[in-house]
């Protein structure tokens, strides 16, 4: 048995009933012309066909690859980080919270300090200049 | 025809669309050559930079760096070991043990010449065949086109390898995403959770900028071991000798024809093209024994395989809609956004833009070359460049550039969704290249597949009354069994 498989199978027969059921609640169409519910539903029933197949094929034990994910520190952080970055979009200085945004990313990946704030000075330059300055893009 | 021809050439010969052609290509070289950058990750990234600008400059750009990073792809190759795109697989055969018997520089001087003449090869193969394709196409109604995007999409699930099950599930997950906002038809909205940004749909740019920009950076910092060696300090003698010409002319051919071929067919790209036209060249040399050891003729082979499916690739894009690799798979997002539907009627409408396509593909090709030849000793110190410096870039450009075409703060959380999902997806060894091509053809197949029901009146046997689409169908249905009983016959002893 294949655990990460399964799950990914489990997952998509979620999704395959979510699609099939919230397509239903869609118009149908008129007669045989079909409506903004068929496809949502025949996409939903190809995928639950063949979540099913991937479901049978994980209990059997075929697979192709196991789900490992090393550096789990810095995978967390990275994505912490951005997801960070993203929710406060809008509050303050932009070129300092990306300083800071990029400072602490490198960090996370185990840089120095000192090039951290050197590189992310760089970046943060660079990218105010291209779309602030250069393509008038409001970024605040 | 001419006129066309001329017209096209004269868009192409203005300084800025060559400044931007030039910009571009130096991008590409840099892209391609820096390990953990690729070509499709740069065109994602940038793409959002040739909004401001007319579609043959910013076309120019991306062009360029399409055309520049391949070629490029394969100078780490050649001196660490490390493909610097996933087309440059092959090219670490040969050019790396070449590299290690002291002829880097005849490796980094092959790869410069031969990925041009692989280039031009197949930009001679668009230029001649794509039109007579669009012609052919544009008998195609709405079944037909349905039955197109139905074939695109079983053929990238029937290249997953090992993986067709899910890469055909992850075609899904993309046809699904498309049904997201206003149902093409009827303008009712599905799936916009009362949201009013998505009633357009999801946004196309930052869903590639997160699954090839986010996604990728995300797996490189998870599969992070150790330092990459160091590349050899001398290069040595960069052009090759005459009779080193003549031993590689028999395989260069072979390369650039057989990667033409593999890169015409959808979601073939430059790393099946270039690994099977290693192979056939082997099989067709008197010097076997040497290939993967060094061959100057392995290492033609490669590096005109992988980059003669560009060619191959742009002109399955642009006379069928159907990407032909990933790289074209976001340019067709690109042209998108400059108002360019990819497609038959684009060499009916717009045969001048198509030539200026051909022209500037031409000139990336001439330019990475000279800079391959010339700039082979920067590139290579550009290798020294530490990775996390290049994530951290990749994610702010990728970021600000998702959020700098409609100022929108639902296109930065769509990239970092989309980024976090394909990270996930890869580790989960689902391949992400159906997704994109179930996004990219998803439209077209489901506003087809209800017009041809309606013009059958919901008869699906009706619409079999077109041999063309009869021929997609038995191709679909091919392409997805070929696989499982390829799988059954190695298994079996």
């Amino acid at each position: 048995m294949n655990r990460s498989d399964l799950i990914l199978a489990a997952l998509f027969l979620v999704f395959g009933v979510h699609l099939v059921v919230s397509a239903s609640y869609l118009p149908a169409g008129a007669g045989r012309v079909p409506g903004p519910g068929f496809f949502p539903q025949t996409v939903g029933m190809v995928v639950l066909l063949l979540a099913a197949v991937l479901l049978t094929q994980a209990l059997r034990g075929r697979s192709t690859a196991e789900f490992i994910i090393e550096n789990h520190i810095a995978i967390g952080g990275a994505i912490g980080l951005t997801a960070l970055f993203l929710l406060l979009w809008g509050t303050g200085f932009f070129a300092l919270r990306t300083l800071v945004f990029l400072t602490l990313f490198l960090r996370f990946l185990g840089e120095q300090w000192r090039q951290s704030l050197t590189v992310s000075a760089v970046l943060t330059v660079a990218v105010v200049g291209a779309f602030q300055y250069g393509l008038r893009v409001s970024l605040e | 025809m001419t006129a066309d021809l001329l017209e096209g050439l004269m868009a192409v010969l203005q300084l800025k669309v060559l400044a931007f052609l030039a910009v571009g290509v130096m991008l590409g070289a840099i892209f391609g050559s820096l390990p953990g950058l690729t070509a499709t990750m740069g065109v994602a990234v940038l793409t959002p930079l040739t909004f401001w600008v007319s579609a043959e400059q910013g076309l120019a750009m991306l062009l360029g760096i399409y055309c520049g990073a391949i070629p490029a792809g394969g100078i780490p190759a050649i001196l660490i070991n490390v493909p610097g795109t996933p087309a440059s697989i092959a090219t670490t055969w040969d050019g790396y043990p070449l590299s290690q018997r002291g002829s880097a520089g005849l490796a980094l001087g092959i790869n410069a010449l031969l990925s041009a003449v692989g280039q031009l090869t197949s930009i001679f193969f668009l230029a001649v065949a794509a039109f007579p394709i669009a012609r052919f196409a544009l008998r195609f109604g709405p079944a037909e086109y349905f039955g197109l995007a139905l074939f695109g999409i079983s053929l990238m699930a029937s290249v997953s390898g090992e993986r067709v099950v899910k890469g055909m599930l992850a075609g899904m997950l993309g046809l699904a995403l498309v049904t997201v906002g206003l149902d093409p038809m009827t303008a009712y909205p599905r799936y916009t959770f009362g949201w009013p940004e998505f009633l357009d749909g999801i946004s196309f740019v930052p869903v590639m900028i997160g699954l090839f920009g986010l996604a990728e950076v995300l797996v490189q910092i998870s599969e992070r071991h150790g330092k990459i060696e160091d590349a050899p300090k001398a290069l040595g003698r960069i052009w090759p000798r005459i009779e080193q010409w003549k031993r590689m002319v028999p395989s260069m051919f072979t390369g650039a024809g057989i990667g033409t071929f593999v890169g015409a067919v959808p979601a073939a790209g430059g790393d099946i093209g270039s690994v099977i036209a290693w192979e056939q060249a082997r099989r067709l040399s008197r010097d076997k024994e040497n290939f993967g050891k060094g061959s100057i003729e392995g290492l033609a082979a490669s590096c005109a395989g992988c980059n003669s499916a560009i060619g191959g690739a742009m002109t399955t894009m642009l006379t069928l809609g159907i990407p032909g690799d990933a790289v074209s798979a976001v340019l067709i997002g690109a042209l998108l956004i400059h108002g360019i539907q990819p497609g038959p009627l684009l060499f009916r409408d717009h045969r001048s833009f198509v030539f200026s396509l051909v022209f500037l593909m031409a000139f990336a090709a001439l330019l990475m070359m000279i800079i391959g030849l010339l700039g082979a000793r920067p590139l290579a110190r550009a290798l020294r460049i530490p990775n996390p410096w290049l994530w951290a870039g990749i994610v702010l450009f990728g970021t600000v550039g998702s959020y700098a075409m409609n100022n929108a703060v639902v296109d930065v959380w769509v990239m970092f969704v989309a980024g976090v999902v394909g990270f996930l997806l890869r580790k989960a060894d689902v391949p992400l290249g159906p997704l994109v091509l179930g996004l990219i053809l998803g439209p077209m197949m489901e506003s087809n597949l209800r017009r041809a029901l309606i013009l059958s009146r919901g008869d699906w046997l009706g619409m079999l009354e077109s041999p063309i689409l009869l021929f997609f169908l038995l191709a679909t249905a091919a392409s997805l069994i070929l696989p499982f009983v390829k799988k059954k016959r190695s298994s079996s002893p």
